[in-house]
């Protein structure tokens, strides 16, 4: 199934397909997620902005519940994420993550690290896993680089391969954690031209970043947090040229 | 503490005492002292002391208990690698009985001498048998294999979890981000890079497990510190059979280092075979071993 075919399996559907619900999450005595409420519609880019500690990465990893959350409840295409009797490994298949610190398996090569999940999780027979990942490095720019080690590849390669691997579970929705916080400046812009083009594929993806451009050119909704709480929630155009919220305009003016 | 920055030259160290070559020879002149002074005494020992008509004589003796020592350190070390793996994932298991239970083992088999142990196993388990007359005719060599296996497998989870705890936090949720279970996540992910991780650790608790075979004389093991004790106690010679006893141990120790040389190399999944040989990793570079492909 291509990434395309999957994302025509959702479309119209009466629920978003990320959905928050009264969200709490607490660490220890702080207050991480106060009462969140948020959606994200198939085909849609969603962008989460605020300063650091607000809550943004936490908000994003209990999407796949790599973070337990207290109340409220999380929903993936109307299946509740945070039930403590969710089938968790398979709501995860249809969750593609990329992390700051990219994360690849460093024992096993590009293609290695791309055909793994195919085959563990789905059973992909090899052959089949290995045409799709060598079509996914092409179409992260990384043709040639197929039987290369993480250590062998730069910061940005190795996260246009953890983008690679994560879509080749043909994932639902795409999770981007501030993927391009820990690169050199000169190789945020490949890695970014990669997320550009899946959402102009129509992948739906949640991003955490901080890369202003990127959010206005290409989020259709801007969500911004601050101390735990989504303190706008808007079309990203409206959010860049008249920010209806006190917190929005402070953010914003402090980026100029 | 700033004032310390503040004085002259002298005060400071900034002046040169010596500078790093003259370090360097004095360095040369002790290790080449030290050397020196350490073969003399060896050729001085072999000249003076070895008697090499008794050495030739109980040659046979020495293989027959290097042989019986090969057996006991294969067998203890494939039981105690092996078992000693599964102790250390019982020993970061998520079920706080099973981790508790291995902590316990481990506490207890790390804490006591290896002696104690022997005894324990080799006098006290048939005194305490249950059922009559203890059921095994010579319990000699299976209490030593015992023995070692029990204690080494303690050592040997210390290293499995070592390993396992230094693979990186994002490994494992990268892999069940993929919807790995937690068993593929550690099958696949997590133990291949703990391995290599434990791989020192392992190698040198099966060189000291070589080692602690010298221990089994206290139980009656005809081995090698035996067949030594009985030399020298026959004959008032103590050099001429300690001379076979050093190179018997180091024929095992240095070839079990080779060994895990080899294995590390092999676990070394992003060196190219041409970049690195293991030749050259363990006779250090600039040896010219091994660069001849």
């Amino acid at each position: 199934m291509t990434v395309d075919e999957s994302i025509a399996r959702d479309g119209g559907s009466d629920h978003p397909l990320v959905e928050f619900d009264g969200v709490n999450k607490y660490f220890g005595e702080i207050h991480v997620l106060d009462d969140v409420d948020l959606a994200v519609e198939t085909r849609e880019v969603s962008v989460v902005i605020g300063p650091s500690g607000s809550g943004k990465s936490t908000l994003l990893r209990c999407v796949n519940r790599l973070e337990e959350i207290q109340s409220g409840e999380v929903r993936l295409d109307g299946e509740a994420v945070s039930a403590p009797d969710a089938d968790i490994d398979r709501l995860r298949q249809r969750v593609g993550m990329v992390f700051q610190s990219f994360n690849l398996f460093p024992h096993m090569t590009a293609l290695e690290n791309i055909t793994i999940g195919p085959k563990e999780v789905l059973g992909v027979p090899a052959e089949r896993a290995r045409d799709r990942a060598e079509s996914l490095i092409a179409k992260v720019g990384l043709g040639g680089q197929a039987e290369s080690y993480p250590s062998e590849l730069s910061g940005g390669q190795q996260q246009r391969v953890a983008i690679a691997r994560a879509l080749a579970m043909d994932p639902d929705v795409m999770l981007f954690d501030e993927v391009t916080s820990a690169l050199d400046p000169e190789l945020v812009g490949e890695v970014l031209d990669v997320m550009r083009d899946l959402a102009d594929g129509g992948m739906t993806m949640l991003v955490v970043t901080h890369e202003m451009g990127f959010a206005r050119e290409v989020g259709d909704r801007i969500t911004l947090m601050s101390d735990g709480r989504i303190v706008e929630n808007t079309p990203a155009d409206r959010f860049f040229d008249e920010p209806t919220t006190r917190r929005g305009r402070e953010f914003l003016s402090r980026l100029l | 503490m700033s004032e310390a920055y503040e004085g002259t030259s002298e005060e400071t160290g900034r002046d040169r005492l010596a500078d790093d070559t003259l370090i360097r020879r004095i360095g040369e002149g002790a290790t080449g002292l030290f050397a020196a002074a350490l073969l003399g005494f060896l050729g001085w020992i072999l000249v003076t002391q070895v008697d090499y008509r008794l050495l030739a004589s109980v040659f046979p003796r020495f293989v027959e208990a290097f042989r019986l020592v090969l057996f006991i350190v294969v067998v203890s070390s494939i039981l105690s690698v092996s078992l000693g793996t599964m102790m250390g994932l019982a020993r970061i298991s998520a079920s706080p009985l099973t981790a508790r239970v291995a902590k316990g083992y481990v506490e207890f088999f790390r804490g006591t001498p290896l002696l104690f142990q022997l005894f324990v196993i080799f006098l006290g388990i048939p005194r305490a048998w249950p059922f009559g007359a203890f059921p095994v005719g010579d319990w000699r060599i299976p209490a030593a294999i015992i023995g070692l296996t029990l204690n080494h497998i303690a050592y040997v989870a210390e290293a499995t979890r070592g390993g396992v705890n230094a693979v990186a936090d994002g490994q494992l949720e990268a892999a069940r981000s993929l919807g790995m279970s937690r068993v593929q996540s550690m099958r696949k992910v997590i133990l291949p890079q703990a391995w290599r991780n434990a791989l020192p650790a392992i190698g040198n608790d099966q060189i000291i497990l070589v080692k602690d075979t010298s221990l089994l004389t206290v139980i009656a093991v005809p081995e090698i510190m035996s067949v030594f004790r009985n030399v020298n106690s026959n004959q008032f010679d103590p050099w001429t059979p300690l001379v076979w006893v050093c190179l018997f141990y180091l024929a095992m120790t240095v070839s079990m280092s080779l060994l895990v040389s080899l294995l590390e190399r092999r676990a070394d999944w992003d060196l190219d075979d041409d970049e690195y040989s293991w030749l050259e990793r363990l006779f250090g570079s600039g040896s010219g071993l091994g660069r001849d492909r």
